[in-house]
């Protein structure tokens, strides 16, 4: 057999053994609506899944209201990863999520935070009914996750009626911070991770995970996702030792 | 400036530039029926045309979420017959600020045509000229340096457009991140200075384009 | 000329236009005092009102019939209106102005640009912006605009008014040599007798919307 023949032999095997690899190796465009606050995790890891995967990862952050809201209405989505379980109940209750595909990956601890300059000695959240304390900002107790999360744990302690003239209610968390940060309110209840990045603030009081409410971020695939094995590749890589690392590194808390 | 922010800024001038570019035949022509006196409907199409500015801008996208999505009348027939998805493009992006920068651009054509002398176009259609070129020949020019004006603060108002983006387009880094959606982002995210690089940028931006827009909105007044 | 203006109903602000009459003559006045309907009677003819009721006919064109539903647009009446202030595109030059309705001259030179600017002595104003013309020079440019489309009869609105007496007698003898040169029928609106009296062969006039008298202008005295 001559050397041409040899090398077309060579070159024809490579591109039919290349191109049987291919169909499997095609690069997806997977659809994740997920709440804002998850951003830089989320980006950090869908970076790393990228490579690992070939996968490519269309994020979509809002408001996990925002999230549902679009979906409810046909925007195309593949995953959700929300902060707030009662909006995907929603979603689960009108059939919109894939069965057997929610769970719940990450939670949240709550904090109470005063402004940097604080004196008011707050230790606990029994100390949040001191008269001294005449505002506190919280994401709003009925609609905003961590805000409902603050109310359940404050009812749980039966201190919520005596706080509860005193909750000045944000549209979202940062906001509270915020507030907390200019001094405008004596005392703030947030997330851990809110604190983390927060300046101009000091811990308070951190909520123990077992006295606390069960904070968590849910995440499903959807019914109507036109890439589903995909979205599976991912739901399982965020639950992998490196996403759970960098989950870890921006304060949220991971489930086992 | 690092290349992510520059592809922000790239993104929302593109999508505003366009989005203008395509209201302007239509905002224009509604404009100088709105200018003539008493027809039929006259009230209601004012109206229908003043809604995006009065109500809340995510109200205004819920509505075009609704009609746009893959359920909605719009949106199916689009993306099943023709392919053409809207919701989470840039196409999203561009009717979101068409759609909320539009009665800036109307109203304030609006009063630049009815500036205009009527007898001016009365002298004209008795020298012979119909009424398509009366419009191009004589009321489209001496109203002309108040639809530029409205047309810099449909601008400015589609550059700084959130509350109905964020709700039909998604805030996707990349696709339909604009400024305003990348503060908003960052601000939740706690990256303060990001936040204010890109607001300055948008600041900056929108003082321009108002600026133009008043400029010569008092050059008009002086004119003849 | 013959125009009929008949049965003539248009409501003004303090009373109502009625009118029923047929005018015949080639240079035919409106006198009145001010409010008295002149203008609107010129808006009616060259068709920029519409009227309640109307019969208007020149030289047997229905341009309006009321109660038939039939009405020439204005832009089809070929009616040449010279109004009160000029109405010059401020947007447009001199020559822009004048070249706007004038219909291209087939062959004949009469109705060229240079022939009327040159009886109206603006032949030096034609590549002038109209903001630094005179009152006087407006009224000239806009009866040149006005002739140029060629009109089968002219209306001015108190073409005259605006000028002292030495330009007044030199505007009358203008528009005497536009009658010789052009021959197109006018209609002449104004309040001075002295004018009407010039340069017309009839005159009707006009009180609270109505005919009070007509004939040749001597009933004026």
């Amino acid at each position: 057999m001559s050397m041409k023949t040899n090398l077309f032999r060579m070159v024809f095997a490579c591109i039919c053994t290349s191109s049987f690899a291919c169909p499997a190796a095609r690069a997806v465009d997977v659809y994740v609506s997920a709440a804002a606050s998850l951003g830089d995790a989320l980006k950090e890891i869908g970076a790393a899944y990228e490579k690992t995967s070939g996968d490519h990862l269309v994020l979509n952050f809002a408001a996990s209201s925002v999230l549902a809201r679009q979906i409810e209405e046909g925007a195309p989505a593949d995953l959700i990863f929300s902060a707030d379980e009662a909006k995907l109940d929603d979603l689960e209750k009108n059939g919109l999520l894939a069965p057997g595909t929610r769970k719940s990956l990450l939670s949240n601890q709550l904090v109470v935070i005063v402004p940097a300059d604080s004196t008011l000695g707050i230790a606990s959240a029994k100390d949040l009914t001191y008269p001294a304390v005449k505002r506190i900002a919280m994401g709003e107790p009925s609609s905003v996750p961590a805000g409902i999360y603050g109310r359940t744990y404050l009812e749980k302690l039966g201190l919520w009626q005596a706080i509860q003239p005193k909750v000045i209610p944000e549209e979202n968390v940062r906001a509270a911070l915020a507030a907390v940060e200019s001094g405008d309110v004596e005392a703030g209840i947030v997330y851990k991770t809110d604190e983390l990045i927060a300046k101009g603030v000091k811990l308070a009081v951190e909520v123990p995970l077992k006295d606390g409410p069960d904070i968590s971020y849910p995440v499903a695939i959807l019914k109507e996702s036109k890439q589903p094995d995909a979205a599976k590749k991912l739901e399982d890589y965020l639950e992998s030792p490196a996403a759970k690392t960098v989950f870890q590194k921006y304060g949220f808390i991971v489930k086992d | 400036m690092d290349p992510e922010t520059w592809q922000i800024i790239s993104l929302t001038l593109g999508v505003a530039v366009l989005s203008t570019v395509l209201i302007l035949p239509l905002g224009v022509a509604l404009a100088w029926l709105l200018a003539r006196p008493g027809w039929r409907g006259k009230s209601l199409v004012e109206t229908l045309v003043a809604l995006p500015l009065v109500m809340p801008p995510v109200a205004t996208g819920l509505i075009l979420l609704r009609l746009l999505g893959r359920r909605g009348p719009l949106g199916y027939w689009l993306e099943e017959k023709m392919g053409i998805e809207i919701v989470f493009t840039w196409r999203a992006v561009v009717i979101a600020l068409a759609v909320m920068s539009f009665p800036l651009l109307v109203r304030t054509a609006r009063v630049a045509f009815q500036e205009v002398n009527p007898r001016l176009e009365q002298i004209a259609r008795t020298l012979g000229a119909g009424e398509l070129r009366v419009f191009f020949t004589v009321s489209l020019p001496l109203a002309g340096r108040g639809i530029v004006a409205g047309t810099l603060l449909a601008f400015a108002r589609a550059l700084g457009e959130f509350g109905a983006t964020i709700m039909v387009a998604g805030n996707i880094p990349g696709r339909t991140s604009t400024i305003a959606l990348s503060i908003y982002e960052n601000v939740l995210l706690g990256h303060d200075s990001a936040a204010f690089r890109l607001l300055a940028v948008s600041v900056a931006m929108a003082f321009a384009a108002v600026w133009a827009s008043e400029f010569l909105m008092r050059r008009r007044a002086a004119a003849p | 000329m013959k125009l009929a203006l008949k049965r003539i109903q248009l409501p003004l602000g303090r009373w109502a236009l009625e009118m029923d009459v047929e005018l015949e003559g080639q240079v035919i006045a409106i006198f009145g005092p001010s409010g008295a309907g002149k203008t609107s009677t010129l808006d009616l003819i060259a068709g920029l009102r519409k009227p309640r009721t109307a019969h208007i006919a020149l030289d047997g064109t229905v341009l309006e019939d009321t109660s038939h539903g039939r009405r020439l647009a204005p832009q089809e009446r070929g009616i040449g209106y010279v109004p009160q202030d000029g109405a010059l595109f401020p947007h447009l030059s001199v020559m822009g102005n004048l070249n706007y309705g004038s219909r291209r001259t087939n062959g004949s030179s009469l109705f060229s640009t240079e022939h009327v600017a040159e009886v109206l002595e603006i032949t030096h104003l034609l590549s002038d912006g109209i903001g630094s013309l005179s009152g006087g020079e407006k009224q000239r440019v806009a009866l040149a605009r006005a002739l140029l489309s060629q009109p089968r009869l002219l209306l001015l609105d108190e073409p005259l008014a605006s000028l002292d007496e030495k330009l007044k007698s030199r505007g009358l003898d203008l528009l005497r040599r536009i009658h010789g040169e052009f021959a197109i029928p006018m209609l002449y609106v104004s309040h001075s007798r002295e004018e009407i009296a010039a340069i017309c062969d009839q005159v009707i006039c006009l009180a609270e919307g109505r005919v009070t008298q007509r004939g040749a202008p001597e009933i004026l005295a």
